[in-house]
């Protein structure tokens, strides 16, 4: 299999998301399909957070061990939101701990917001400085699908798509609140 | 029974959910290798050099400093001898005249936004005298908009090109130290001026004027 056909299979699932995200959003605008959807949603919603959580992060060592694109600055910034997030709601997907939100939501939107800001500097390279260092590529695309979806892009989509899904309000709350501990 | 209903409602439509993702990303998966299985990446045919043998002949200069004056203005500029794309000798000699030699990159983005500008004003006749020379500098394979030779073809980049080595022995030489860099040299062959980043029209016709002062 090659780089190819592995980014475009990670640029794929990306646009999915961002579908997924889009689809959400218009339910809003009716009360009722947004009920149906939260219904449906919200029992997999821990589980479908850590999923794209793992596979954002197995993407991105992908990307810098196999495909050898060499993460910058901001690349490693993002992945310090995302690697802890991604055993976080492992953890808390076995267990079906809602709680979680706490610890994650904070990583993914640091992580959002730096994703944001590489995505801009994708598309305005003078917003950092006007050169390139030879040693450490700024801001270089290493790839981009469809014309739009570069590696930012993709980590945006999925820090929103796993803030998305921990915002739904019936997670569950954790095996704490849901059995109680009997002292023997 | 009553009780349990719901409940075995919402997780048989959860089993139903995580079913249809994963057919979705097999899906996906299944395109992806589809519609790659007979892309062929752009290559640099095995008449082009892309990196080619170089031969500096004189003194190098200093690296650019990031502020501060520059020790290497009133330094003589040495001689790089190495190649073209199509293996033909290309030279690039201080003291032939003014010239501005430009070293670019590739895979830098500010490169990539930098030579369609210079190609439209060297068209329109900026240079006004001034010998222009570019490095393909900092090439690897493994970077984005690879090969070199394909990117400024692609832009009608007219300026003669020499392919710098995998140790970047001409961009070194001339004391770059970071993409796009500019290095103006007056008629004697010595420094004028010496410029890293993107330019702007006014920035280029400076650098250009430099040359003649």
């Amino acid at each position: 299999m090659t780089i190819d056909t592995v980014t475009l299979f990670f640029a794929l699932l990306a646009v999915a998301l961002q579908l997924g995200i889009a689809l959400t959003l218009l339910s809003f605008l009716i009360p009722s399909a947004r009920i149906a959807l939260m219904d449906a949603i919200a029992p997999i919603a821990l589980l479908m957070a850590a999923a794209i959580a793992v596979v954002s992060m197995l993407g991105s060592l992908y990307l810098s061990e196999v495909a050898k694109f060499t993460p910058c600055k901001l690349c490693w910034y993002q992945r310090t939101a995302m690697y802890p997030s991604a055993i976080l709601l492992v953890i808390a997907a076995f267990r079906g701990d809602g709680t979680v939100r706490r610890y994650v939501l904070p990583l993914v939107g640091i992580g959002a917001i730096i994703s944001s800001y590489h995505i801009l500097l994708e598309r305005f390279p003078n917003l950092e400085s006007g050169t390139c260092d030879p040693t450490n590529p700024c801001s270089l695309i290493w790839f981009e699908k469809f014309g739009f979806v570069t590696i930012p892009v993709m980590a945006l989509t999925a820090f929103l798509a796993i803030a998305g899904l921990l915002s739904i309000r019936r997670l569950s709350s954790g095996p704490t609140n849901q059995q109680k501990v009997v002292s023997p | 029974m009553s009780t349990t209903a719901p409940h075995q409602g919402s997780s048989k439509r959860s089993v139903v959910l995580i079913g249809l993702a994963l057919a979705v990303v097999v899906v996906i998966g299944l395109v992806a290798i589809a519609a790659t299985r007979n892309n062929d990446k752009t290559v640099s045919t095995s008449a082009t050099v892309e990196m080619g043998t170089v031969t500096v002949n004189g003194a190098v200069l200093a690296p650019l400093p990031d502020s501060g004056p520059d020790p290497s203005i009133g330094a003589k500029a040495p001689e790089l001898v190495g190649q073209a794309f199509d293996g033909a000798v290309e030279r690039i000699t201080p003291g032939s005249g003014p010239m501005v030699v430009m070293f670019v990159a590739h895979w830098c983005p500010h490169c990539q936004r930098e030579v369609p500008r210079i190609s439209e004003w060297v068209k329109a006749g900026l240079a006004n005298g001034v010998s222009l020379k570019s490095v393909a500098t900092g090439t690897d394979a493994e970077l984005p908009n690879y090969p070199p030779s394909a990117w400024l073809a692609g832009e009608q980049w007219a300026i003669p090109t020499l392919a710098d080595n995998a140790k970047t022995a001409a961009a070194n030489a001339y004391g770059l130290t970071s993409f796009p860099y500019f290095v103006a040299l007056d008629a004697s062959g010595k420094v004028t001026a010496r410029s890293s980043g993107e330019l702007t029209e006014d920035q280029f016709s400076k650098l250009l004027a430099t040359t003649k002062s």
